[in-house]
């Protein structure tokens, strides 16, 4: 099991919601939708690759086949699916410092839900609800979020200037030069690996490469 | 500020830099407790010492400052030593049980900065129980008014600060003897041509005899600090020290974020260890032994200075964020003739001995006119380290090509514009140690001593060190590491490097530092736990009773 693969970690969080109370949800998300200026702390971020809210209804599990038990559910849930980069740690304190309200706005109708601040029910509330992720596929595991934005800017850019540049004298070249650098000044970060989540899962990590060969006896 | 904190409480290294109260010399010990009962009685010994954060001056409330103060601290293994009941030990944050080195891969403290590399001291501690540091104890002399403001008679006064350090030293001495062998100083920090000493000493680096505020780069340190509730001699310094808010004011940060028992910024108590006596006005220390490598600093500062467009001081600071001269902060003066225009307003300001009006020109600013870190660039160390509320930010786009190399604030996006930094900031104390003999080498014995404290080892210092310090993603630098500190890499194929960021509207192109080599390494240290005046009695009379 691991919820983390290179720089990205998968949250799923599921919460029970009053069915009678999930109209009032969906009017919160719509309205969200419509109004982006309500995600526009989320975005400041920067270190989410993509995020969801979906509610499921009290009938509304999948029922894959006639042999599954039919469930007698008192609630309808509410499943938050997030990809983001950093710790969970990381993650969780960042929304909780710079979104409480959008948070609050988000979960206020969620049984239970404390509020997110203070921080340690908010927390304990995310964990206990949480499922953890059992397989976890990522293509580029060296890549932030951030890095998955400046990488196309980057394309872009060159190509522009590839195409705008062929017939340039030299002079105009060193100028076009200096502006495609300064117009990508903020997107030339290095792209190694991800600095260690924890320390947990750094020892998981160690033992994994010991057991495929890759370290030597003594340090697993 | 509202609340009052109980400054009897308090030891005095938590709420003063002691640097900046006319003590420029200190001296840091280490022991060993090889005998729990003795340990208490040592402990007991030291308490009616310790140095406490009241207010000094005349006055009813006020006592004269002391020509040495005494600062007690315990590792994990100490306060294990001492007997502390297991329910209170576990309350202890597991940062803080793991201690320094086990934390290394989060540090980033690899290749020359590896545990095999630090002081013999720090090399042993946590192998063997004989060998655990268990108590830290700082002696810092107070120097007294010199006689004149010449030169000689403030050396001279510098030397008597070292004297009372010495005094302070051989009453320590003394309390250890009283022990009998039940508690053992621990040796071997490295000092001049490889000796190993039984303490660390540390002092100001000295110009012709006279103290200055610098370390052996040749910045100016010891400006920025955070400032939080409660702490009256700081009550004039919170602009630029403590958090921004909406309306452009500062206020001071929430006392919980540096002491334990008191509401942090998430409206909350700290986590710490039961009973509440114990934790409550406690904090944690981290000490950092940092060596500087000034011959490669002063190379590669050579080499770039001369190619870069502003020049080699300029460069320098860039680095930091400030200016190595007076410690100008470059987002205030970051071309020729913005810093002669600050240069002459300091000078004013301190020939009419205006101390506080200098200081808050050196210390209240924030990056809001400098999104894009064309000025101060986002590698930079005060930019890192303290983001103040630039890290809510968004990109500019510019028709028709859209996109360009610029950032502006993204004001309203977070509750309040300090969001990302207001729970990672950490007190910083401590001085240089050693002196720069050659500064074509490396190989000297000179550096710094940091102790940072904060209320979360983990949340505060481990999350600057290793989000901010060695690596950059918060900053859109990928794994682009701070300039001055970053652990950066030693390999041929993968080096470090950083960009030093431009105006966006201007012609200019950004400024690469290529193949950075590492400018500092750590040499040890450890976690540490500051306990309040009512719980180093009651550790010393073994009434810590959680239940
Ligand atoms: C040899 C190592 C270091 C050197 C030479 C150094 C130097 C400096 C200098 C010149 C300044 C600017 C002056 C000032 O604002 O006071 C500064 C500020 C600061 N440094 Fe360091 N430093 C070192 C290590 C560290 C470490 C390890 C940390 C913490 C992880 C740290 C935390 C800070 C903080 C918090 C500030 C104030 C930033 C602000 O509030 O704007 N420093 N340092």
């Amino acid at each position: 099991m691991s919820n983390i693969a290179g720089k990205a970690y998968a949250m799923n969080v599921i919460t029970p919601i009053r069915w009678y109370t999930v109209w009032l949800n969906k009017v919160i998300f719509w309205a969200a939708l419509k109004n982006p200026s309500t995600l526009k702390g989320l975005i400041t971020l920067s270190l989410i690759h993509y995020a969801r809210w979906v509610i499921i209804g009290r009938n509304q599990f999948p029922h894959v086949h006639p042999s599954q038990p039919k469930e007698d559910l008192k609630y309808a849930y509410m499943l938050f699916f997030s990809n983001f980069n950093g710790s969970w740690d990381q993650y969780v304190d960042s929304f909780t410092f710079a979104i409480p309200s959008g948070l609050d706005m988000f979960w206020k109708w969620n049984i239970r839900y404390p509020k997110s601040v203070a921080l340690t029910p908010f927390h304990k509330y995310i964990r206990y609800n949480q499922l953890d992720t059992l397989h976890y596929y990522n293509a580029y595991p060296l890549a932030t979020s951030n890095d998955v934005k400046s990488a196309r800017i980057v394309k872009a850019k060159l190509l522009d200037f590839d195409g705008a540049t062929r017939e340039s004298s030299d002079g105009e070249f060193a100028r076009e030069y200096r502006k495609l650098l300064r117009d990508l000044q903020h997107d030339l970060g290095d792209m190694y690996p991800t600095p260690i989540v924890s320390m947990s899962a750094y020892q998981v990590e160690r033992r994994q490469r010991w057991h495929d060969g890759q370290l030597d006896g003594s340090k697993h | 500020m509202t609340q009052q904190l109980d400054l009897l409480d308090i030891q005095g290294n938590v709420l003063r830099a002691y640097g900046r109260f006319r003590y420029p010399a200190a001296r840091y010990v280490f022991f060993n407790i090889r005998d729990g009962a003795r340990g208490r009685d040592f402990v007991a010994a030291l308490t009616r010492r310790v140095t406490t954060a009241v207010q000094w001056g005349e006055g009813p409330d006020k006592l004269p400052a002391p020509e040495w103060t005494l600062n007690v601290a315990f590792a994990y293994q100490g306060l294990k030593e001492l007997d502390l009941p297991r329910e209170s030990l576990i309350g202890f944050s597991p940062e803080f049980v793991a201690g320094m080195k086990d934390r290394r891969d989060i540090l980033g403290d690899d290749g020359p900065s590896a545990p095999e590399h630090w002081d013999p001291i720090w090399q042993r501690n946590r192998e063997t129980r004989e060998h655990d540091v268990h108590v830290f104890v700082s002696i810092n002399g107070l120097m007294p008014l010199p006689k004149d403001a010449e030169p000689a008679a403030i050396h001279a006064a510098v030397l008597e600060a070292q004297v009372r350090v010495e005094a302070g030293y051989r009453w320590l001495q003394d309390q250890l003897a009283a022990c009998q062998g039940g508690v053992v100083q621990l040796g071997g920090h490295r000092g001049d041509d490889g000796d190993l000493l039984d303490y660390q000493d540390v002092k100001a680096v000295l110009d012709n005899g006279v103290p200055t505020s610098k370390e052996h780069f040749g910045y100016t340190d010891g400006i920025g600090d955070p400032v939080f509730e409660g702490v009256p001699y700081d009550a004039d310094r919170i602009n630029g020290r403590g958090k921004q808010l909406d309306n452009g004011q500062w206020a001071p940060l929430a006392a919980g974020e540096f002491l334990l028992g008191h509401t942090d910024e998430a409206l909350e108590y700290p986590p710490a260890p039961s009973p509440l006596l114990l934790s409550r006005n406690g904090t944690y220390m981290i000490y950092r032994k940092l060596h500087e490598n000034v011959g490669t600093f002063e190379k590669y500062l050579d080499e770039h200075g001369e190619r870069y467009q502003g020049g080699k001081e300029l460069l320098a600071a860039k680095f930091v964020g400030r200016w190595r001269d007076n410690g100008a902060p470059i987002v205030k003066a970051w071309d020729a003739a913005s810093k002669a225009r600050f240069d002459a307003e300091l000078a004013a300001l301190e020939k009419a001995h205006d101390s506080h009006g200098a200081d808050q020109l050196l210390s209240n600013f924030t990056y809001d006119e400098d999104m894009s870190g064309g000025r101060c660039p986002f590698s930079a160390h005060i930019r890192r380290i303290n983001p103040r509320a630039s890290l809510e930010l968004t990109r500019d786009e510019q028709p028709p090509a859209k996109v360009c190399g610029g950032f502006s604030v993204s004001k309203g996006a977070f509750d309040t514009p300090g969001a990302l930094s207001n729970r990672r900031r950490i007190l910083r104390r401590g001085l240089p140690y050693g002196e720069v003999k050659d500064r074509s080498r490396d190989d000297g014995n000179h550096g710094i001593v940091i102790m940072m404290l904060n209320a979360d080892i983990n949340r505060q210092f481990e999350f600057v060190q290793q989000q901010w310090i060695n690596y950059g993603n918060d900053f859109k630098a990928g794994n682009d590491k701070e300039i001055l500190l970053g652990n950066h890499s030693q390999s041929e194929h993968f080096p470090s490097k950083a960009v030093l960021q431009v105006d966006p509207n201007s012609d200019e192109a950004p400024y690469i530092l290529p193949r950075l080599p590492r400018f500092v390494e750590t040499r040890g240290g450890d976690y540490f736990f500051v306990p309040s005046l009512t719980a180093l009695r009651m550790i010393a009379a073994g009434t810590v009773d959680p239940t």
